[in-house]
């Protein structure tokens, strides 16, 4: 069974799926073997809000860890898909061309957007934080937003 | 022999959270003064939460359509909670990506962008208000 | 849930109608906004009333933990019976018809495009929402 750390602000409850790495730019890496499938964390959907388009890069298409590999644009904003990892796209998430929702309500598991062959993944693994680090670094981007407000 | 249309329920999330919330809301209120207001009916969802017997009655007894602001589809779910299901379903947020030209704003009051789009979420959902008040016994 | 003795309480759940059949509802929608957004924005959080009815965990949740404020359109008080059925007896339950009376204020006819007097309603059912919500904190502004 899929394990979660949680952090509650006001009513929500944002979750970091553990056994996962995470780039501080809140994007997600699932590993097995020499692929990864990645996707956005649960607090940045929560801030950026329900997944109206989805702008992705093709198969085959080459990339290095953080760069820009397409766009997610919602009600509230515009924003680019960082890779969190270095490597090559084997193939994007067919159910987002129709359900792009799946982003938003399930951004750990039905939501990934790219299958990605890792290149490069001993070195791109110091710039990713496992679940926990991640966690402290989100608490203070949350308490960011909850200032802005 | 003449053909007696029924009405229609069309049933609004109106979520207080999201501007589709608010965009589901006009749209129920363009199709019931502007588009077709001798057919479309509306109650207040949370009527069927409480088990208001004419809410109910409306729902069972007449063909009905959701419009959800977003996925979570709270409409359509409330509706199923009573044992009816909705005979279609429409969420705002695809109104949206279909006229991208149309970003609205706004969740207490729409801006002009939202007003449009609702308006024309109604006038696509007139020909689906015909067909089901055409129809036959739910 | 947490004990209000024991922890001092810096927010309320606002839980509003909504009601789509009513003029009411649609003061109780855009009243409560204006709370949220304007009137008590670092107080305040809006449950969102369809979400909390269709099995909305945090709705419910954050109901069950923090004090609600229900407001309600019409006597038929959904507002304040889903809360009380779903998360717990709201800290205050209030009724607009009854806000309006006491200012001897005439309730709103349209359910949109509400006219500059109609408008007027909706910021005395913002503030008295707030005085409430001031009321239930044990704060003044």
């Amino acid at each position: 069974m899929s394990k979660y750390l949680e952090t509650t602000h006001d009513k929500f409850v944002f979750k970091v799926k553990v056994g996962y790495c995470y780039s501080k730019d809140d994007f997600w890496a699932s590993v097995d073997g020499n692929t990864a499938l990645i996707g956005v964390s649960d607090f940045l959907q929560k801030v950026k809000g329900d997944v109206a388009f989805l702008e992705t890069a093709e198969a085959g298409t080459e990339l290095k860890q953080g760069q820009e590999i397409g766009k997610i644009e919602t009600i509230k904003a515009t924003f680019g898909i960082l890779s969190p990892v270095s490597g090559k796209v084997i193939k994007v998430n067919p159910e987002l061309e129709t359900s792009a929702y799946l982003i938003n309500e399930s951004p750990y598991d039905e939501g990934w957007i790219y299958k990605i062959e890792l290149t490069n993944f001993e070195s791109d693994k110091k710039e990713l934080l496992q679940a926990e680090g991640y966690m402290e670094i989100m608490k203070e981007k949350i308490a960011e937003e909850m200032e802005k407000k | 022999m003449k053909e007696e249309k029924k009405k229609v329920v069309v049933l609004a999330c109106s979520g207080i959270g999201k501007v589709y919330g608010t965009i589901a809301r006009e749209t129920v209120y363009e199709l019931m003064e502007r588009v077709r207001p001798d057919v479309v009916v509306t109650i207040c969802l949370p009527l069927l939460m409480i088990d208001d017997p004419d809410a109910k009655k409306l729902v069972s007894d007449n063909p009905v359509i959701t419009i959800d602001g977003c996925p979570k589809c709270c409409s359509q779910k409330n509706l199923e909670a009573q044992g009816v299901k909705a005979d279609r379903s429409f969420q705002a947020i695809k109104f949206y990506t279909a006229h991208k030209e149309l970003k609205p704003d706004g969740i207490a009051e729409l801006d002009e962008n939202g007003r449009k789009l609702a308006a024309i979420a109604a006038d696509e959902l007139a020909q689906v208000v015909d067909e089901l008040a055409a129809g036959g016994e739910k | 849930m947490i004990p209000l003795n024991v922890l001092k309480v810096l927010k309320v759940g606002i839980v509003s109608c909504s009601g789509e059949a009513i003029p009411g509802g649609t003061v109780s929608r855009i009243a409560s906004r204006k709370v949220l957004d304007e009137l008590r924005p670092d107080k305040t959080v809006t449950i969102c009333l369809p979400l909390f009815i269709a099995a909305g965990g945090e709705e419910r949740k954050f109901a069950a933990d923090y004090p609600t404020i229900t407001v309600d359109g019409c006597e038929k008080y959904c507002a304040r019976k889903s809360t009380e059925k779903l998360s717990g007896k709201p800290a205050r339950s209030l009724l607009i018809p009854e806000i309006l009376e006491k200012r001897g204020m005439k309730a709103p006819a349209r359910l949109r495009n509400m006219s500059t007097e109609e408008k007027a309603t909706i910021q005395v059912v913002a503030e008295e929402i707030a005085r409430t919500v001031d009321e239930v904190l044990g704060t003044k502004e």
